[in-house]
């Protein structure tokens, strides 16, 4: 009967255990890097200033494909890198009206990929990127590389979900405004 | 004598602007560490204790391992989480794309899972990214109520194509990664 109550709370503490050893774990490897690279980077958005960064944002107004670059690409990884989430979105002011979607689609896209290599720009969802990373640590191998390509690959997702979200707003736009001419059935 | 006093006054300026620049930085740190990631350290700790101290890791494991490793896999667990129905109410903190990847994390610890598709997985379970947030995303960039209107529906229908999209391109990028 006690041999049976004894292994009954082992087993209730041994969850406990579980979560703590992998908690300390997390705390020691990976927050004070991250405390130190924090400060770092939001004290250097603090010297660049908002002012510049408005500025580069007009850029992105522009009409014209060249510009989808920056309109899907630099403005959404300037935005998020500077501003973080979700700040970041309100970049797409700077946007005409018709890519305002699209922008925001790239821009809280970029809000994952980074976080290898700048945790600063949304710590509150550090787990989408540390969940994965803490296991390939934990099989002994650096994070560098898949940090690296995970950035790499954001880059390239985020243009595409820009093209294809600015294709289907068009289409959308286009239709509405085709059920717009056609003479009210109501 | 006044140049020098205004000299040193410059300086002494500058050199206290930077000091207390880089001082709130840190401050802003460690609040978002103690108001944020500490307590979500807390919350996936229990979350791992119970999955892996009761067992239910293991029958995670042999259901979520063979889906992770290997590219079929990783498309079908995309192409759900990013279903239109389902995509707004996965999205909110990233609390699913969280849990999942600590889950799938010490798959790839326990080496039950190549390293290598730590890259697709990493895309695999986030197709929902800011789905839950679009209408205040875009208000936040001043869109008018019809860009909004048409905005959420073409963003979910996007991601049913691009959040596919994404796994195969981070399995492209994946060769020679940990080989």
């Amino acid at each position: 009967m006690l041999e049976a109550i004894e292994a009954g709370a082992e087993y209730f503490i041994g969850i406990f255990q579980e979560g703590a050893g992998w908690f300390g774990a997390v705390v020691v490897g990976i927050i004070p890097l991250l405390i130190i690279l924090l400060t770092g980077v939001n004290a250097l958005i603090a010297f660049i200033g908002q002012e510049r960064i408005n500025k580069f944002a007009e850029l992105a107004g522009r009409p014209g494909w060249q510009y989808s670059f920056i309109r899907y690409l630099a403005l959404p990884v300037v935005a998020v890198v500077a501003l973080t989430n979700p700040m970041a979105y309100t970049m797409g002011t700077f946007v005409p009206e018709k890519n305002k979607p699209a922008f925001y689609d790239a821009a809280v896209s970029f809000v994952h990929p980074p976080l290898g290599i700048l945790p600063h720009v949304n710590p509150g969802e550090l787990f989408v990127w540390l969940g994965i990373a803490t296991g390939i640590s934990a099989a002994g191998l650096s994070l560098t590389p898949l940090a690296v390509r995970y950035l790499l690959v954001g880059l390239v997702v985020i243009y595409l979900r820009g093209l294809v979200t600015q294709f289907i707003v068009d289409r959308m736009i286009a239709r509405r405004e085709a059920a717009n001419t056609e003479p009210a059935t109501a | 004598m006044e140049t020098l006093n205004r000299t040193l006054e410059t300086i002494g300026r500058s050199v206290g602007g930077v000091v207390g620049k880089i001082y709130q930085a840190g401050r802003d740190t460690i609040d978002v560490v103690l108001r944020t990631v500490l307590p979500f350290i807390a919350f996936v700790g229990l979350i791992v204790g119970i999955v892996q101290g009761t067992g239910i890791g293991q029958l995670l494991a042999d259901t979520l391992a063979p889906l992770a490793s290997s590219l079929g896999g990783l498309l079908l667990m995309s192409v759900i989480i990013a279903l239109p129905v389902l995509s707004p109410v996965l999205g909110p903190g990233a609390v699913i794309a969280q849990v999942i990847g600590t889950l799938l994390g010490t798959q790839f610890g326990d080496g039950n899972i190549e390293p290598r598709f730590a890259l697709p997985a990493l895309f695999a379970i986030n197709p929902q990214v800011g789905c839950d947030f679009i209408p205040v995303g875009l208000s936040l960039g001043e869109a008018e109520p019809e860009t909004v209107e048409i905005g959420v529906p073409a963003i979910l229908f996007s991601r049913m194509i691009t959040g596919p999209a994404a796994v195969i391109i981070a399995y492209f990028a994946s060769f020679g990664l940990y080989s």
